[in-house]
């Protein structure tokens, strides 16, 4: 009898089990927390609070695992938005237009996602679950791991068998430890710090408008030095909205009613902050700041046989690039894939395994750290720019390509940076690249060179103003007009 | 072989010479005034022979060596620009015609 134990029941834990159960013969899950009886945040989550939206490429993985899923999270309310056909994104460089690419992403509450999720992967009954337990560590020594030791419900330890441990329990994973313990020691780690700080409420939408609006992302300005400070607005199932501001070092978002609301009416434009004065609050304002980027390269360890890692507990990138699901649910799809290749669960799968999980973590992390790291990516002007809201935009200048350290940009190199950077904006091969890295439905960041050559040869787009870029959504357009004309004596 | 501007530069005179963009690999560059001033001959004339008879006439005058030193620099640094993808090499327009 062969048996998988998932450290973790989140989101890569149930995607993991619900894999690992066409290939053991049985599965258990063991989680620390207790599920919620419905769409909710619970305790051992408390990123739930905040806004989750699960990108076109992680939308894409999901349905390979679960087939399905995502017209049932449609069907029951979660709004889907094309990037950037259905958002209105204001970034560094101006707002976008509305262009139709194959790029999109999901948005409702975490709650609603991991209850539809975790419904499904657990459907067939092949999988248990053991609510209300904690892990303790692993059992075995530095060649193989042949269990783990698990407390229930604050009982006294005891022991599972197990030939095969995924670790699933998030970014505040134990394993480094846990494989020190048996004498696996020096997983090496990397972190990239964001200094930024999230805060989330949930609204109730004003009638009608509910469902009717595009998705909001308000990124930082330009310049560095400055804290940078933005805001979405995603609409989610049930008529409501989630705003979440961010904030780098010095301009933490507050969780204050009136700091809240007036942090968000200072942002550059004051469209979420309109918005959020006309809807009704639901709940508590959320503080987050665990957003660090943080890699644990289980893959360079020499990990013993029957044990792997995945999810946030290997990568887990800062919040603001919205990859965390989709690259758990990629990594689940490649566990299967790798299994099936090996037979199942045994000594072929182990040596090449968490290789290949890393690698499918390996461009959000990339992309991630390409961002918030030293380097920037800024060295053409052609940043990853997050579908969360802070996206912490830098200016372009600094380094060169390799990132060697390189003179102040001449005048001809700021304004090709400009215009490369505003190209984005309003040319759809470029944008419908940009958006497909993204949403990690292309893992090829390069962009579409030829069109850059036709966009730097020809007339440069004029950029939208904050009504026209708010005119290309005519019911959000005529919802602000109503909204000045009942505020006019 | 005639030489050409590749289609995937942008450039620029500005004051401290010639600065390019080469969009396929994302490079910046910016020629001091030797190059930039090769650079422009080679758009104006398309050819590396005329290049290096106005730059050895600009800079040599009647010296021999410094003629050949002319010469030898423009090949230099046209065989660089030609690596690096800025200049391409294209069948000359008079050796097409001879062979239609
Ligand atoms: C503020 C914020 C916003 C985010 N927004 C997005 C977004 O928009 N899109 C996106 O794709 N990603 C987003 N993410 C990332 C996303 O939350 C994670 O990538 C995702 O939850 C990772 O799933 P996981 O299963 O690895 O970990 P988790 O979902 O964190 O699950 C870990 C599980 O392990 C359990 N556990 C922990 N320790 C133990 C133990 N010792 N024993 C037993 N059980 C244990 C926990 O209770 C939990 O159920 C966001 C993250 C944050 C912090």
């Amino acid at each position: 009898m062969s048996r998988a134990v998932v450290l973790g029941g989140g989101f890569a834990g149930v995607l993991a089990a619900a894999v690992l159960a066409r290939h053991a013969d049985e599965v258990v899950v063991v989680e620390g927390d207790r599920y919620p009886s419905g769409p909710r945040p619970r305790r051992g989550l408390p990123q739930s609070h905040h806004s989750h939206v699960l990108v076109a490429g992680g939308a894409r993985a999901l349905e390979a695992l679960l087939p399905g899923t995502v017209g049932a999270l449609l069907a029951h309310g979660a709004q889907l938005r094309g990037l950037p056909g259905d958002a209105l994104i204001l970034t560094a460089d101006g707002w976008f237009r509305r262009m139709r690419t194959d790029a999109h992403l999901i948005s409702c509450t975490r709650g609603l996602l991991d209850e539809m999720v975790r419904r499904r992967a657990l459907a067939s009954g092949a999988v248990t679950v053991w609510e209300d337990t904690r892990a303790l560590g692993l059992l075995g020594d530095a060649a193989r791991v042949g269990g783990v030791a698990v407390s229930r419900r604050g009982a006294p330890p005891e022991t599972v068998r197990a030939d095969l441990v995924v670790d699933a329990t998030g970014r505040r994973s134990a394993s480094p430890r846990w494989l020190a313990e048996i004498g696996v020691r020096d997983v090496e780690e990397t972190t990239v710090a964001t200094g930024l700080a999230y805060a989330t409420r949930l609204y109730r939408a004003p009638a009608g408008l509910a469902a009717a609006i595009p998705a909001i992302m308000l990124h930082p300005g330009p310049g560095p030095g400055r804290p940078a400070r933005g805001a979405t607005l995603f609409p989610v199932e049930d008529g409501r909205w989630v705003v979440t501001l961010t904030g780098t070092r010095g301009g933490e978002p507050p969780t204050d009613e009136q700091g809240f609301a007036a942090f968000a009416r200072a942002l550059r434009d004051p469209l979420v902050a309109d918005l959020m004065a006309e809807a009704t609050p639901l709940g508590l304002i959320r503080p987050y700041r665990d957003t660090v980027n943080r890699r644990r390269f289980f893959e360079r360890a020499r990990l013993p046989a029957g044990f792997a890692v995945i999810g946030d507990a290997a990568v887990a990138v800062n919040p603001v690039h919205s990859h965390g699901m989709s690259v758990a649910a990629r990594c689940a799809l490649r566990l299967g894939e790798e299994l099936t290749r090996h037979g199942g669960i045994g000594p072929a799968l182990f040596p090449g395994l968490q290789s290949a999980l890393a690698a499918e973590a390996e461009q959000s992390w990339r992309m991630a750290v390409e961002a918030d790291g030293e380097q920037a990516g800024a060295g053409t002007g052609e940043r990853a720019e997050g579908t969360g809201a802070g996206a912490a935009e830098r200016a372009g200048a600094g380094t060169g390509r390799d990132g060697a350290p390189r003179r102040e940009p001449n005048a001809f190199e700021r304004e090709i940076r400009t215009r490369l950077a505003q190209a984005k904006l309003s040319n759809p091969r470029i944008a419908a690249g940009l958006f497909a890295a993204q949403t990690l439905l292309s893992d090829d960041t390069a962009t579409d060179r030829p069109e850059i050559a036709r966009v730097l040869s020809g007339r440069p787009e004029p950029l939208l103003t904050s009504e026209e870029a708010i005119g290309q959504y005519p019911g959000l357009a005529a919802w602000l007009r109503s909204r000045l004309a009942a505020a006019t004596p | 072989m005639s030489l050409r501007i590749s289609e995937a530069v942008i450039w620029q005179e500005t004051g401290e010479g010639v600065s390019l963009y080469h969009t396929e690999t994302g490079d910046f560059h910016s020629l001091n005034d030797t190059g930039s001033r090769i650079w422009k001959l080679v758009a104006s004339d398309g050819e590396r022979e005329p290049v290096m008879f106005k730059l050895s006439r600009e800079f040599a005058g009647s010296s021999s060596a410094m003629s050949r030193q002319i010469v030898a620099d423009v090949r230099d640094f046209i065989g660089t620009m030609i690596e690096q993808g800025l200049i391409e090499e294209v069948p000359s327009e008079k050796a097409e015609k001879a062979a239609t």
